[in-house]
């Protein structure tokens, strides 16, 4: 797991926090560019979840979720986002795929929606339920993220956290690390800002 | 919808109430399935602990308490239940992102999990 980052990581220099708690909530604001990346991140990982559509698919079944002809993702990212239920039963994970594959991609689609059409706003205002979903939303682009950088263990993590200077930004790689800080922050901030909901409704 | 497990505020309220009713069924000496959560090098250990205290209403000493358990030994149970309830709990925890899987109890020494027990119980929503 990875702990709270320290210092910067906006895209530029502002370093305020992305989100806090206060009298109105969970409340957020991000810069244009900001909000742009986000809305590119947040399109990519939605269309690597979008189930494709197959000839000859039943209808009703695909109506309530059921996804028979499911197979395990051969992207290492998607697999990450809908892993195996089972960690030595391959068959009972598969059985269980075509029960729930289906219906919590939708869960993540939704979620990465209704975090994506917040970003039209300046000041993004957040309920409870729309906090969590911008969290789950967050939490799947970095998950993306870090299979394209390689992020195998908390070293490989470490590694990818020391790079916060954008003129530093010199190929893919170094673009998205930058991202990926971007984007732990962010989350972070939010997370944040979430736990204090939590304290001040106990 | 009956194979409906999209996370929506009646799922949460579920949790929430199921933890309290659950005392009886804790009792019970073979209580057969545990969800387990992995760690990776990415999930947030503020985020674990946030799924933690708002998915299953655990106070956030023991979220904490769980959460570095999956830090340090790679891995914890943290709850357990029926087949049924620990399936449902590890596709909320997938739709969290978290990476859970489901296993058979082994001989008793699940650990700390057995107290826990599996909130959210009798609210299934599968049919």
């Amino acid at each position: 797991m990875q702990a709270s980052p320290a210092g910067r990581a906006r895209v530029r220099g502002n370093v305020a926090k992305a989100f806090k708690y206060g009298l109105k909530g969970i409340t957020g604001f991000l810069e244009p560019a900001e909000r742009e990346l986000l809305r590119s991140l947040i399109n990519d990982v939605i269309s690597m979840l979008e189930p494709e559509e197959r000839e000859g698919q039943d209808p009703l079944a695909a109506l309530i979720g059921l996804d028979m002809e499911v197979a395990v993702p051969t992207d290492r990212a998607v697999k990450r986002l809908l892993p195996n239920v089972m960690k030595n039963d391959d068959g009972a994970s598969l059985e269980f795929r075509q029960l729930t594959e289906r219906s919590l991609r939708e869960t993540k689609i939704g979620a990465l929606r209704a975090a994506a059409l917040d970003l039209d706003k300046d000041e993004i205002v957040l309920t409870a339920d729309g906090a969590r979903h911008w969290s789950m939303a967050l939490n799947d682009v970095r998950l993306v993220l870090a299979e394209r950088l390689d992020i195998q263990d908390e070293e490989d993590a470490e590694h990818v956290h020391l790079m916060q200077d954008w003129s530093q930004a010199e190929d893919v790689e170094s673009y998205l690390a930058l991202v990926y800080n971007f984007a732990t922050w962010l989350q972070e901030s939010l997370v944040q800002a979430m736990l204090q909901s939590l304290d001040t409704s106990r | 919808m009956t194979l409906s497990v999209a996370l929506g505020p009646d799922t949460q309220e579920g949790t929430r109430t199921g933890t309290a009713e659950s005392t009886d069924f804790l009792a019970a000496p073979d209580i057969p399935w545990n969800l387990v959560i992995w760690n990776d090098p990415v999930n947030l250990m503020s985020y674990v602990s946030y799924v933690f205290q708002s998915y299953f209403g655990y106070p956030e000493s023991k979220a904490n308490k769980l959460m570095m358990e999956v830090h340090k030994k790679g891995r914890s149970i943290v709850a357990s239940g029926s087949k049924e309830q620990v399936e449902r709990h590890a596709v909320a925890m997938h739709g969290f992102g978290l990476w859970a899987t489901v296993e058979k109890a082994s001989g008793g020494s699940g650990g700390n999990a057995g107290k826990s027990g599996g909130p959210g119980q009798g609210k299934g929503k599968r049919g």
